[in-house]
């Protein structure tokens, strides 16, 4: 072998081992990136097929939870038939849980579905600067749920997340949280209450969804109905922290 | 040998990690990564081609570009068909360079071996 080969042979190794380093450093960069961004690539599938498993599982938890509580309350009608007093106490007992929101009710109500204006305005045009006026956000909701609940609303439910005394309405990124529930627009919203005294207390003019309808009268839906069904709360019912304060304690 | 082969890696990676800054989209940061093993089974193979005296340029280059692109193709084919093809392209890859380090080790054993029984 003449030493210019020889020299020929070691400068195309040295070029092949530059490409295989820098095709290395590339590939390792991308996988850093990746893992920067907490994206793990190949596993993106599996993590998939798990996340729709576990939301099953909560769903079906979810009904399992519903139906439990109503055979207690099966149970408990049951067991009151007996003597007056035992009446008397499911009776109040059965009202107690009207109010906590963990029976499903049905009655005359509304229906209200808010979502996102699927308007865009053009860019660089003034109303691009208030892009979020065009999303319905979390306060939209909580200002919506006062106005129900100030015109005598008795149950409501947002995407069928019933709401009760410690249900949060919360927005999240890109999401909204009711009772810990992710959930995005479209927002439908049912409450039980006299129809026309709900209908006028949403519809008030300068009230609650003008705002809304002064934007993008397409982003509010708002219908009467003779009878809305409510689900019952599935979420927690235990107090950690509060106890209630004894009897003798109160009196003084 | 080794020198040079090092060199060029060193030099490699540095180019890669400072200077040439190429977006890659996360899609293809797996079958760039497959690419760069290919790429290193190759380099690997023409060390030991070398040290066997029977380093022959074209082959070296034509499969170091063929085996890269082979091995992402494989792996892509694979993700479209639902069938991890990648892991066969990891094992036979892998392999092969295990193979090639242990001769080149052997390679240098007896090459130091020898130097010393004659010193």
């Amino acid at each position: 072998m003449t030493a210019e080969s020889k020299r020929a042979q070691w400068l195309i190794f040295f070029i092949i081992w530059l490409v295989v380093g820098a095709l290395l450093g590339v590939a390792l960069k991308a996988q850093f990136r990746l893992h920067t961004a907490e994206l793990p690539s190949t596993r993106l599938p599996e993590l998939a097929r798990a996340y729709v498993q576990e939301k099953r599982t909560v769903q079906a938890m979810e009904n399992e939870i519903r139906q439990l509580r109503q055979k207690t309350t099966e149970l408990e009608n049951a067991l009151a038939t007996g003597t007056k007093q035992t009446k008397v106490l499911n009776d109040s007992l059965q009202a107690a849980k009207m109010l906590a929101g963990l029976v499903e009710v049905e009655g005359p109500g509304i229906e209200l579905i808010l979502r996102d204006s699927e308007r865009r305005p053009t860019f660089g045009s003034p109303e691009s600067q208030l892009m979020e006026l065009y999303i319905i956000h979390d306060y939209d909701l909580l200002r919506v749920v006062n106005e129900l609940r100030q015109a005598g609303a008795e149950a409501i439910a947002i995407n069928g997340q019933r709401l009760v005394a410690t249900s949060a309405i919360r927005c999240v990124g890109p999401v909204i949280y009711v009772n810990d529930i992710k959930m995005a627009s479209p927002f439908v919203i049912h409450a039980i209450g006299d129809p026309n005294t709900l209908m006028g207390a949403l519809k008030t003019p300068g009230g609650v969804l003008s705002d809304i309808i002064d934007v993008d009268s397409k982003m509010v839906e708002l219908h009467a109905r003779d009878k809305v069904r409510i689900p019952a709360y599935t979420g927690s019912t235990q107090f950690r922290f509060a106890k209630p304060v004894p009897s003798e304690e109160v009196a003084k | 040998m080794i020198a040079i082969g090092m060199l060029g890696l060193l030099l490699g990676l540095l180019l890669a990690y400072l200077v040439l800054d190429i977006p890659i989209p996360a899609e293809w940061a797996s079958y760039l990564s497959l690419a760069a093993l290919a790429g290193l089974d190759t380099a690997f193979g023409g060390w030991r081609a070398a040290l066997e005296g029977r380093f022959h340029p074209d082959v070296f280059v034509s499969g170091f570009v063929v085996n890269a692109l082979l091995a992402s193709l494989l792996a892509y084919l694979g993700d479209r068909m639902g069938v991890d093809l990648f892991l066969a392209a990891v094992v036979t890859l892998g392999g092969r360079m295990f193979l090639n380090l242990s001769i080149i080790r052997r390679y240098y054993l007896n090459q130091w071996s020898l130097r010393r029984t004659r010193g």
